[in-house]
């Protein structure tokens, strides 16, 4: 459903030159499956999610979604998908309905059919007393409620969930959860990105442990925790971003003696 | 492009900004609202404001003669000017200022000495002490006798006429001035009323200065009248309206959605980033249209009802020139307002796409204001005619236009009406492609918020540069250019000699010209050589080149003649032609003259615009877009509109050789070929063409000075010429050529 190969996504910073968010990830995910990208803050993760998207595009390397390139098939890329982010995301001066009719339009949904999968998402998210009221007026939770409906609205095989419970409530966080675990049900491929280990371990089928634009482990929890040797999921992602970390360090010590070597010595 | 999406997002946001309190106060009730109340404002203060007295203080006032009196009980004499005479308030001994007495009669102690006095006064004037003051030095009495008489009416004197009366005034002040057009205008009435008295005095009937009585007409019409008064006022209001309404829809459509997060949501949709684009666009466009047409609407109904009272107020004889704007001005601007609100729609969001929040969105809104402002202004200025030149000028020659159309001048003004909705909606053109640009721009939609350090930066631009000129570059280096060029034409001096002139335009050309592009190049690009397109070519290239510069003259020559019929130099120009032919008389031969008017210009120009400008703008798609604009700002360096014109087509077929050759060589070759036929030409008279069999079968003159290409010969050429463009446009499409342009750089295998 979803292939990675070798994505790369370089910025251009005006403070350090060229920057790596993405340094050549691969990983692939399927049907009827979570994929977990797990990392800390920089990792990378939002950036390949916005790749898959097509909302950047790679400085390197592919990614097929659904039978379709990134870079060359963007448009029926993003008919396959529906993207929830963390913040909710929606428009404060419109009404639920009105959100989600707004973008049913622009995947072309014709109104009949729209309005009979808008009723049914509607009841199944109890969002019927809420149809009506401005999105400004709601809570977080209801935002995201909303969110989730309108990522869902044209039924799209894939979706990407952008650390999409944080700054829920556990009761709402909970409701997304199960959501999430409902459609991967339904055989959706589900693209789901966090750094709350509890959620990971609970939902991911298959989990990839990213640093700094590179993927420091990947396979199913159980896999990782046996070569790992660490069952506690938290601990494992603690003991391999230290070790990136300190890898990382000794290697720009090495290259700052390196440099100092190859200098002339001063008399 | 799916028109159906363009119109679900336009549909949405038109909704989104009609919810928004903010947008509707800024759009539909502050226009509603301000002008009425601006209109009660001043009609409330109206009934308060009184004009203030000026104060005038006379010294000598005892010198005055008896008749005609001056003074009539401590104010001036209302007969010589009743309205002046009540706005003056007279201090001095009647007003029993003994501080002034006291300084006057120490500084008259010693008789015929006015110097001391009109010292104090200077002081009392700058201590604010009065308005005006006058000083009468000595006794004013009718003369009498012929030589007096003689002096009266025709003003002359054997000797210089000594003052009689002394007015200081503080131009620098506001009050100080209107109390000096007052006092002016008794006081001339009261000399005039002197006069007079002097004939009668000397028994000469005073109709004998009477002098020619004319009266002046006036062929305007009401309507006219009205018209010419609105036609100023309501393109400026429309314009400015325009711009205004479109900052804040832009800024909360673009920078506010970024801030709110939405704006990731609508682009991972499928709507194409083009058709996002668009959709913002109409909407802001709608909005700029709305507030421009609501401001306008409230301004007119306020307008009207307020003039209609204060002409009430001031009687039939006395009605104001402005009325109801004629209805056909409101159809013109109602028409001109769609052109101006998409371009000011598309500018503000593209500008605002660089923004991250609404607040930053401020920040990039406002330069683009500061830059509207003038082009908004020009037309305002009373010598500002929609002309030629003017009609290039966006924004400004739209106005202009829309002034002869408001006051019905079709036959001036539509002759130039082509001109400006070209320019107009190509400039809307280019920025609604700039618009959807921003919006497929990771870089502008994605940026984090970086701290800008001057080091960083320079160490970036070291880091990022690439083996030819960026567009910025290219464009950075224009501008440089006109700017250089600008202020050097403030700082020299005219030249005495040809010495001075050569030297003078030589380091012009190096320092405004060649060190900008060269140091551009050594600095902001890897490979500075290629970068200036320093590459050799074939010996036919560059023959075909001085070939071409050849055949063509007489077409440019031509050119030039015609542009200076329908572009007539003005009297500065011709001036500083006068000036420049006279220096050149002093030139010590033919060969100075060439090698300023001719080389230097051939190596220093094509080095910057053909080598550096244009090898950054071939960073556009295609080969004549880059052509086109390095063209132009090659025009624009030239400064004089005729020039700009004929130096634009020139750099067009310059920039076409040196994309066809990948060399300035040929360009270099071309444009000395070019400017030194252009010096021959002018330099050549009767002896030397008749001297020459060849020459005497080209050229022919009318005045035996000015020498121009006989027709059939010229139209000859011309063909030639172009048959020799369009080898050099063939030049890329065979691909033994292709390397053969390369000739001179040896091939590594």
């Amino acid at each position: 459903m979803i292939h990675v190969r070798k994505l790369t996504k370089t910025y251009n910073d005006i403070q350090s030159g060229q920057f790596k968010a993405l340094a050549g990830i691969s990983f692939d995910a399927m049907p009827g499956q979570i994929y977990g990208l797990l990392g800390p803050n920089g990792a990378g993760k939002t950036t390949a999610l916005r790749i898959l998207s097509t909302v950047l595009k790679p400085t390197h390397g592919s990614a097929v979604v659904n039978g379709f390139n990134v870079n060359e098939q963007p448009e029926q890329v993003r008919r396959q998908i529906g993207f929830v982010s963390c913040n909710t995301a929606i428009y404060d001066r419109m009404t639920s309905w009105e959100l989600v009719q707004y973008f049913g339009q622009l995947y072309g949904m014709p109104l009949d059919r729209l309005h009979t999968k808008m009723n049914a998402l509607f009841d199944r998210f109890q969002m019927n007393e809420i149809r009506d009221v401005l999105c400004s007026k709601m809570s977080t939770g209801m935002k995201q409620k909303v969110s989730i409906v309108r990522a869902m609205i044209h039924n799209p095989p894939v979706l990407i969930f952008d650390e999409a419970t944080s700054g829920l409530d556990i009761l709402v966080a909970r409701e997304v959860l199960k959501t999430v675990e409902q459609l991967r049900d339904q055989g959706k491929c589900i693209v789901f990105s966090s750094h709350i280990m509890s959620e990971v371990k609970r939902l991911c089928d298959r989990v990839a442990i990213m640093n700094r634009g590179v993927i420091l482990a990947e396979g199913t929890p159980a896999h990782l925790a046996e070569k790992h040797q660490e069952n506690d999921m938290e601990e494992l992602f603690y003991q391999l971003i230290s070790r990136s970390e300190a890898q990382l360090q000794a290697e720009k010590s090495a290259a700052v003696v390196t440099h100092n070597l190859t200098l002339p010595l001063a008399n | 492009m799916n028109w159906s999406t363009i119109k679900l997002i336009f549909r949405r946001e038109l909704r989104d900004q009609l919810r928004d309190r903010r947008t509707l106060f800024t759009v539909a009730i502050m226009p509603m609202l301000l002008y009425p109340l601006m209109g009660m404002a001043m009609m409330q203060v109206a009934q308060f404001m009184r004009e203030s007295p000026s104060r005038v203080w006379i010294v000598g006032e005892e010198k005055l003669p008896a008749s005609p009196p001056l003074i009539v009980g401590g104010k001036f004499n209302p007969t010589f000017g009743s309205a002046e005479s009540k706005l003056i308030e007279l201090i001095g001994s009647e007003a029993g200022n003994g501080h002034f007495e006291a300084l006057i009669q120490s500084a008259t102690s010693s008789p015929g000495d006015s110097s001391s006095v009109e010292e104090i006064l200077r002081q009392e004037m700058q201590k604010r002490k009065m308005d005006l003051a006058i000083f009468i030095p000595n006794k004013i009495q009718i003369p009498e006798g012929p030589d007096a008489l003689e002096e009266t009416v025709t003003g002359s004197s054997i000797s210089p006429p000594a003052t009689q009366v002394f007015v200081l005034a503080d131009s620098a002040i506001d009050k100080s001035r209107i109390a000096s057009e007052r006092v002016n205008q008794i006081l001339n009435q009261w000399s005039k009323e002197f006069s007079k008295e002097t004939l009668v005095a000397n028994d000469i009937s005073a109709s004998m200065i009477r002098g020619i009585v004319f009266t002046t007409g006036d062929v305007a019409n009401k309507t006219g009248k009205q018209a010419a008064a609105w036609s100023k006022i309501l393109p400026f209001i429309i314009m400015i309206w325009a711009l205004t309404g479109a900052f804040y829809p832009a800024i909360d459509l673009c920078a506010g959605e970024k801030e709110r997060g939405t704006f990731e949501t609508l682009l991972s949709s499928p709507a194409a980033r083009s058709e996002i684009a668009l959709g913002k666009l109409l909407t802001v466009m709608t909005f700029s249209m709305a507030t421009s047409f609501l401001n306008l609407l409230s301004m007119g109904v306020t307008g009207i009802f307020v003039l209609t009272k204060l002409g009430n107020g001031m009687g039939a004889g006395n009605a104001l020139p402005i009325g109801i704007p004629p209805l056909t001005s409101i159809g013109w601007l109602l028409l001109a307002l769609i052109p101006i609100s998409a371009l000011f729609s598309a500018v503000a969001l593209a500008a605002a796409a660089f923004a991250r929040s609404s607040k930053e969105g401020q920040y990039y809104l406002v330069p683009l204001l500061m830059i509207s402002m003038p082009l908004m202004m020009i037309p305002m200025l009373p010598t500002a005619e929609l002309d030629f030149g003017t009609s290039l000028i966006p924004v400004s020659g739209l106005m202009l236009l829309l002034r002869g159309l408001i006051e019905a001048n079709y036959s001036d003004c539509l002759k130039f009406a082509a001109p400006v909705c070209a320019i107009n909606l190509g400039c809307c053109w280019l920025a609604v492609r700039w618009v959807i640009h921003q919006f497929n721009s990771e870089t502008v939609l994605f940026q984090a918020s970086e701290r800008f350090g001057i080091g960083a930066w320079l160490k970036h631009i070291m880091r990022e540069r690439r083996s030819l000129p960026s567009l910025g570059s290219a464009i950075l280096c224009g501008v440089v250019i006109l700017v250089a060029k600008f202020f050097v034409g403030f700082a020299v001096t005219a030249p005495q000699n040809f010495s001075q002139f050569a030297f003078q335009t030589v380091i012009i050309l190096v320092a405004t010209i060649f060190i900008p592009s060269v140091m551009m190049a050594l600095f902001l690009t890897r490979n500075p050589r290629k970068s200036l397109r320093l590459n050799g070519c074939k010996i036919t290239m560059a023959a075909a080149a001085v070939l071409c510069a050849i055949f063509l003259n007489p077409a440019f020559t031509w050119l030039t003649g015609f542009i200076m019929h329908i572009y007539p130099p003005n009297g500065d120009i011709l001036m500083l032609q006068e000036a420049v032919s006279k220096i050149l008389g002093s030139a010590p031969g033919l060969w100075a003259i060439l090698l300023v008017f001719a080389l230097a210009p051939a190596v220093f120009e094509e080095i910057a615009f053909r080598g550096f400008i244009l090898s950054g703008f071939q960073s556009l798609k295609g080969k004549w877009q880059p052509i086109l604009l390095t063209s132009l700002m090659f025009g624009l360096a030239h400064g004089i509109i005729q020039q700009t014109i004929i130096t634009f087509v020139v750099g067009m077929i310059l920039g076409l050789i040196a994309v066809q050759t990948k060399s300035i060589l040929p360009c270099i070759l071309f444009h000395l070929t070019h400017n030194s036929l252009a010096v021959l030409l002018s330099q050549a008279n009767r002896t030397v063409v008749e001297q020459s069999p060849v020459l005497r079968q080209y050229l022919y003159s009318t005045d035996g000075q000015n020498y121009q290409y006989a027709t059939f010969p010229a139209i000859l050429m011309s063909v030639v010429g172009v048959m020799l463009i369009v080898w050099f446009l063939q030049l890329d499409m065979k691909p033994s050529n292709r390397s053969a342009a390369y000739g001179s750089v040896p091939k590594l295998s």
